[in-house]
């Protein structure tokens, strides 16, 4: 952000610069006119001013429009740079029905090094249950097979201590990668079941 | 009885007045700062997030079974937040005990009514730069840090009440 405050003052101190100096020799020129004897009427003079200022007027509206370009141009570049979405990989998280599973945390490990561990509120797990997706985890990760292990801890069938851990392989290519951790209940075997898919 | 040279007091004295200086800078630089949330989980086994006490006058305080003053300034708190928990206060112990057991025995000891959390590995105390106990952190109904109370001496609770009269009148 400085970087490009720095560069965008910058580049108006260089345009306005040049600016000016067209001014100076524009005046330098009208100098050297006015030693010179005038026998042009005063409405004419009048009238060149006039277009002058036009043209300068113009002028400082074109400069300021590149300024204003240059500017939406280094905030795009400086977002790309920190936060380039081809490296990009995104964990969301979901529940549906949650009869048979109390959500009480989720340990996140990718390559088997944690990267989150988050503790849910009564508040939040009830919003996740409600329909709710959260984003879990959003990281950079370079080109490659990566391993993703999700470690769910909660209250499960009777309320009893629950620990299961779901885990997926995934390629990442090119463009950003979006993945989802869905905790669902399956009916036929009275459990919990807890599936890692991936967005295509 | 053994002689400190001048040197040896000369240090102490410097050490301690730095403790001091360091303490007071790191309430310093908290009050009028949002304060910085964190989940964690209650003695009776729910998870507490501070950021879901918005729009409550929140005590925030940091104790330990070992600390004698950390006990007598829970007791004051406890009672403060009896009086005004339906006007919209809310008192949340971290305690930084290591072994959570101690953290129980002494809660159960007290008959602490409130939420009380355990910071297992004491992040939530280097969050709100904990260097002496007990702290008391003292949070408005926008979830701004207004006044970090270090310690505790009998008649400090007068101090805290005003405070929290005057944050709930706000």
């Amino acid at each position: 952000m400085l970087a490009r405050s720095i560069a965008s003052a910058f580049l108006v101190a260089v345009l306005v610069a040049a600016e000016a100096s067209a001014l100076a020799q524009q005046a330098g020129a009208e100098t050297v006119a006015a030693a010179v004897p005038e026998f042009t009427p005063r409405a004419d003079q009048g009238a060149e001013q006039r277009d002058e200022f036009r043209t300068l007027d113009q002028n400082v509206q074109d400069l300021k429009k590149q300024v204003l370009d240059l500017n939406r141009d280094l905030f795009l570049l400086e977002e790309e740079l920190l936060f380039p979405a081809n490296t990009q990989v995104a964990v969301f998280i979901s529940m549906d029905v949650g009869e048979f599973f109390g959500l009480d945390s989720v340990e996140l490990k990718i390559d088997n090094k944690d990267v989150t561990n988050y503790l849910y509120t009564e508040r939040e797990a009830d919003a996740l249950l409600k329909g709710g997706v959260q984003r879990l985890f959003v990281g950079n990760f370079k080109a490659g097979e990566h391993e993703l292990v999700a470690v769910f801890t909660g209250a499960g069938p009777h309320t009893r201590d629950y620990r299961r851990a779901a885990s997926l392989v995934f390629e990442k290519g090119i463009g950003p990668r979006y993945i989802e951790l869905t905790i669902s209940d399956r009916e036929t075997k009275q459990q919990p079941e807890f599936i890692v898919k991936e967005w295509e | 009885m053994t002689r400190i040279s001048a040197a040896t007091r000369s240090t102490l004295v410097i050490a301690a007045l730095l403790a001091v200086a360091t303490a007071v800078v790191a309430a310093t630089r908290l009050a009028g700062a949002e304060a910085p949330d964190f989940v964690l989980k209650s003695l009776s086994g729910e998870n507490l997030r501070l950021s879901e006490y918005r729009g409550e006058v929140v005590m925030l305080s940091f104790w330990a079974s070992w600390c004698g003053d950390c006990r007598a300034q829970l007791e004051e708190l406890g009672a403060m937040r009896a009086r005004y928990e339906e006007a919209g206060v809310e008192l949340l112990a971290v305690s930084l005990d290591q072994n959570r057991r101690q953290a129980d025995e002494l809660a159960t000891g007290l008959g602490m009514s409130y939420p009380v959390l355990h910071d297992e590995g004491g992040e939530v105390g280097r969050l709100y730069d904990v260097s002496r106990m007990p702290v008391m952190v003292l949070i408005d109904r926008n979830g701004i840090i207004r006044e970090v109370f270090e310690g505790f001496r009998r008649g400090n609770e007068q101090q805290y009440l005003e405070r929290v009269q005057a944050l709930l009148r706000e």
